[in-house]
């Protein structure tokens, strides 16, 4: 046991831990928050498996980017909290599968992989150069097609998102499919007209 | 590549370039300052400068190795479909003639269309339809071949209809459709015949060099060189106009007159003569073939020529004009004068579209395609008065002019073929001496009644169609499609023209516009060179007797085709083309027969000619080869040609000459003249025998078999069906089958009610039942292992 | 250092993130937890880089977490617009309400 297991250990429990709490909080806003205490974790696993670049694009990505772009979603969609909202009847039925999906990975990596150890020496830490070369040479034609898909997603997440044309500037009123949602009813209803009056416009 | 002939690479370039103009045309054409005419124009000028690089280095080389490409194969089952080019002499004749009469009648058009609905679609297809041909002309295979074949076919179709709003120019549109139709049925089993038997020696089996080498090597059957030669020259027949089915020619001529020109100098009828020179190696390998296609060339020559005798309409006199020229070039191939046959093709291009523009430029004048509504013409139209009356002169033969040096040819191949004892050559030299002659009197006739007398305007025939008629239909706002009605709706359009109609004589005609006369212009200076090129004068103006059609358009094949058929074939296929003493045979057996009626001395002028080698073998010989040199100068056929020629002239002149007679004697010969207008009663023919009898006897024949015959075995057998039916119902079907279908169909119904409850439409649960069957699957393979 | 730290961890994160997928009614949770089994991924690739390590300029596996992060942004970009279209037209972001395709 290393020095290195015993950081490798404390960041694990850590990111385990905030996944945990990801999937499990009943404030929305705790969940994107544990969200980035996990992506965080795995941030400083790649650190300690010697990706440094990859840290480093996961920092700004993911804590930077994806991270906020999950608080702005709900923020937007104002989802009311709670257990019973939160989760759906599912959740017996997700615990088990989940826990059991666990337990054969689990045995099956020690069972493949429970000898294996990583080189003695210290990891060597692959220079950013080694990855560009990596990109643009072998595989820069997946990194155009990469960077096409990206554009594809920008396009049409814009597409997709953007208000309707032909609405006055409020939000057209619609109703749930299935109002027997009978406890938040109420609210539902209410949500458009707050919507528009509460619109930046 | 030999030096010299780099220019054979871009022969694709000539056929692609009319494709890519009529693709910008249709779609870009309507928005383009000059309506995409400069498109068609321009590309067109591009590929008849490539053209003409081809077919200089191409003369100034020949005779040439073809040059065969393939650019595009096609694997179709077990066949291979190549698409490509061939490039040799004979294409390169074919490339000039066809870009060069093309780029004329686009300029032309450019005036005489003007002001037409549809002016831009014209363009487009008139780029189609030459590419269509080029396709054709370059084709290394004959599936290619059929493939321009066709589309030539169907771009003519919707040129011939192209004033679609009458419905005799839609008929006329179908007849010709459907007439060469039913003779391409003839091409298409006959390249089949051809190569199934092909196919026994190569697998390129539609290749037409590989078809020619092995029919030369007389590895072809003698039945499957018959019967494919004799169904390719049905297709022949009906693409180039060869009488019995001629008959939808002159009906083509509702389509606009350029395209009449373009019709009838390259793109189409030449089609037919065309492959079949391309295939003649392979023709001449039998000669009951080439005496097919020498008595249906000298039927159609011969025939068709009194039909334009009785034609009032000057497009209708061309007409039957071209299907008598046709035959000259059918009737030489047949007798084995290839050089003269496709040199008649290549003058008869330039002369006959001069003459077709000219037709058009008088019809733009008078409004009126009836030669009894000119007369005087060559006071008002000076400039189409001369090159009309070159293209005439070319077309009657007369010395120094285009047609005079390729009809001869083709008379001197006849003699020479006779010469050899075969005596559809003797036949072919009087009846095409005899068929100048008329060419001439019509023509003559033509000028007379066009260019002299006086100006008559509206006719006083109550046949004809007077002012009244015309603007009733005008206003009743049906567009007259032939060419009056074509001219007064141009005349409405062009404000130029219209208060000039000539019709009633009001107006004096006018001169045509410089794009129209550009076109006659060329066509008429060209008319004189094109004959020299492969005349026999050719060395004494100053050109090279090594140098001429002869050697521009032969092809090695050609230059080593022998006819298996004459004396001494086998000797010669023996030693290889050196078998000397069966040609001193050849030539015993020639002089013995003598041209049958015409002086002794001619078969010893005949002589040297008839070969090809002649620098190689020794003076006098006949050999057996294909009689494709240029004949030398024969004065007693040049005298016989002029004299017929005069004799013509005189009788027309005799006739016409002195001004307008109210009575024209070719329309007052009894039953001659009935016979005539009638067309020798082909149409009828071709209604009654084919139209009628299945219309009221095979037709009801097969009703009345149906009814009686076939109702009555069908409807006892029903009835007995029928009861077995009923029996079979009530028990069988009611009671088994249809209670084990409903029990089904009720346990179906059951089961899903009861199923659909798995389709809960929340993905959630379909997730966990997806993850849930991944983890049984990795339990199963890892307890497995 | 063992291998199997960081692919347990993996692992675990990945069934953490399974469970978020099939037991949240939120929308934007699902989403959160599909982020979380595709940085799973992400560990078992740059763990499994790092085993193979030759000095070279061998750099596939990260390269490949490169690639994932990406095409994950996209993923989010796209699903965020859906999850809003969808409670624009619903009001509402739950995922059982979007059972159109049901019997």
């Amino acid at each position: 046991m290393t020095s290195l297991d015993i950081v490798f250990i404390l960041v694990a429990v850590v990111t385990g831990g905030a996944a945990v709490m990801t999937v499990t909080s009943r404030n929305l806003v705790h969940a994107a928050l544990f969200l980035g205490v996990t992506l965080a974790g795995i941030g400083a696993t790649f650190l300690l498996l010697a990706a440094d670049f990859v840290a480093m694009v996961q920092v700004v990505v993911y804590l930077g980017a994806i991270t906020v772009l999950f608080l702005f979603g709900l923020m937007l969609t104002r989802a009311p909290i709670g257990r019973e909202t939160l989760d759906s009847r599912n959740r017996p039925m997700a615990m088990v599968v989940s826990a059991a999906l666990f337990g054969i990975l689990v045995v099956l990596i020690v069972r493949a992989f429970g000898s294996n150890q990583f080189p003695a020496t210290e990891p060597i830490s692959s220079s950013v150069a080694d990855l560009g070369m990596a990109i643009f040479s072998t595989w820069v034609f997946p990194f155009e097609v990469v960077s096409m898909m990206l554009l594809a997603a920008l396009v049409g997440a814009v597409l997709l998102a953007r208000r309707q044309s032909g609405d006055s500037g409020t939000e057209t009123r619609v109703t749930p499919i299935r109002e027997a949602l009978d406890d938040s009813t109420e609210e539902l209803d209410r949500a458009p007209a707050e919507l528009g009056s509460g619109g930046e416009r | 590549m030999e030096a010299g002939l780099q220019a054979l690479d871009y022969a694709w370039l000539v056929v692609l370039l009319p494709f890519v103009a009529a693709v910008v045309i249709a779609a870009f054409g309507r928005l383009m300052p000059l309506k995409g005419s400069e498109v068609g124009i321009a590309a067109m000028a591009i590929a008849w400068v490539t053209s003409l690089v081809i077919g200089f280095q191409t003369f100034a080389n020949g005779p040439v190795d073809a040059l065969e490409q393939t650019f595009w194969t096609a694997p179709v089952g077990g066949l291979t479909i190549e698409f490509g080019q061939y490039v040799d002499g004979l294409t390169a004749m074919m490339l000039v003639l066809v870009t060069t009469v093309s780029l004329l009648v686009q300029l032309y058009s450019r005036e005489y269309m003007h002001g037409e609905d549809r002016f831009t679609y014209f363009f487009a297809m008139l780029s189609l339809f030459t590419f269509s041909m080029l396709v054709l002309v370059i084709a290394p295979n004959t599936l290619q071949a059929i493939v321009g074949w066709e589309l030539v076919g169907v771009c003519s179709y919707l040129l011939i209809g192209y004033y679609w709003r009458e419905k005799s120019n839609v008929d006329a549109a179908n007849k010709a459709f459907l007439v060469t139709k039913f003779a391409d049925i003839g091409l298409l089993v006959g390249v089949i015949v051809l190569s199934v038997g092909v196919s026994a020696h190569t697998d390129n089996v539609f290749s037409i060099s590989e078809t020619i080498e092995l029919a030369m090597a007389g590895e072809l059957s003698s039945l499957t060189v018959i019967m494919g030669c004799l169904f390719i020259f049905l297709g022949a027949v009906g693409k180039s106009g060869q009488m019995p089915l001629h008959v939808w020619l002159p009906d083509a001529m509702a389509g606009p007159t350029p395209v009449s020109a373009l019709i009838h100098a390259a793109t189409m009828v030449t089609a037919g003569v065309f492959f079949v020179a391309r295939l003649y190696p392979v023709f001449i390998q039998e000669l009951v073939v080439m005496n097919v296609i020498a008595i249906v060339g000298v039927i159609t020559l011969f025939f068709a020529g009194f039909l334009a005798i009785v034609q009032d309409d000057i497009k209708k006199v061309l007409a039957y004009s071209t299907v008598s020229q046709l035959g000259y070039m059918m009737a030489a191939l047949g007798v084995g004068g290839y050089t003269a046959g496709i040199f008649h093709l290549f003058t008869h291009g330039f002369f006959k579209a001069l003459l077709f523009l000219g037709s058009g430029s008088l019809i733009h004048a008078i409004h009126s395609n009836n030669m009894s509504d000119m007369g005087g013409m060559r006071r008002y139209m000076p400039w189409t008065f001369v090159t009309f009356l070159i293209g005439s002169l070319a077309l009657a033969g007369f010395p120094l002019t285009a047609g005079f040096f390729s009809k001869d040819e083709i008379l001197v191949s006849a003699q020479i073929w006779a010469d050899n004892g075969l005596a559809m050559g003797t036949w072919v030299f009087w009846l095409g001496l005899a068929g100048a002659l008329v060419t001439t009197f019509y023509m003559a006739r033509s000028i007379f009644l066009i260019f002299f007398g006086e100006h008559r305007g509206v006719p006083a025939r109550p046949s004809a169609r007077t002012v009244a008629d015309i603007e009733a239909e005008e206003a009743s706002g049906v567009l007259d499609p032939q060419a009056e009605g074509e001219d007064l709706a141009q005349a409405a359009h062009d404000p130029d023209t219209s208060p000039t109609t000539g019709l009633g004589g009001h107006h004096a005609p006018h001169e045509s516009g410089w794009q129209i006369l550009t076109a006659l212009v060329v066509l008429a200076v060209l008319s004189f060179p094109v004959g020299l090129a492969g005349g026999f004068l050719w060395d004494e103006v100053g050109g090279s007797t090594e140098r001429n059609f002869e050697t521009w358009t032969a092809t090695h094949a050609i230059e080593e085709a022998t006819y298996p058929f004459l004396p001494g074939a086998d000797e010669h296929s023996e030693e290889g083309g050196e078998g000397e003493h069966a040609e001193e045979e050849g030539a015993d057996e020639g002089e013995a027969a003598g041209l049958p009626g015409g002086p002794d001395d001619v078969a010893l002028a005949a002589g040297p000619a008839t070969t090809v080698l002649a620098a190689e073998s020794a003076e006098g010989e006949i050999s057996n080869h294909v009689l494709h040199g240029a004949p030398e100068f024969h004065l007693d056929v040049f005298v016989l040609a002029l004299i017929a020629f005069l004799a013509a002239v005189a009788g027309a002149w005799a006739i016409y000459g002195r001004g307008h007679r109210e009575r024209d004697p070719v329309l007052h010969m009894g039953g001659l003249t009935t016979v005539l207008v009638n067309k020798y009663y082909l149409d009828d023919i071709g209604y009654r025998g084919v139209v009628v009898p299945i219309r009221d006897h095979l037709a009801p024949a097969t009703s009345w078999s149906s009814n009686v015959v076939l109702d009555g075995i069908v409807k006892g057998v029903g009835g007995g069906v029928k009861r077995l039916a009923n029996v079979t119902y009530h028990t069988v079907d009611q009671k088994i089958i249809d209670g084990g279908v409903n029990g089904a169909a009720f346990s179906a119904a059951w089961w899903s009610n009861k199923l659909k409850h798995l389709q809960s439409g929340d993905v959630q649960r379909y997730a966990g039942a997806m993850l849930a069957g991944v983890i049984v699957l990795v339990v199963v393979f890892a307890a497995a292992r | 250092m063992t291998l199997i730290g960081p692919l347990v961890l993996a692992a675990f994160l990945f069934c953490v993130g399974l469970y978020g997928v099939m037991a949240r009614r939120n929308a934007v949770l699902v989403l959160i937890s599909v982020e979380l089994m595709l940085n799973a991924v992400n560990i078992n690739l740059v763990a499994f880089q790092n085993l193979v390590w030759t000095g070279d300029a061998d750099a596939t596996g990260q390269v490949f977490a490169l690639f994932v992060i990406v095409v994950a942004a996209a993923e989010v970009g796209v699903g965020l617009a859906i999850v809003f279209n969808m409670f624009r037209n619903r009001a509402s972001i739950n995922i059982d309400d979007a059972d159109l395709m049901r019997w």
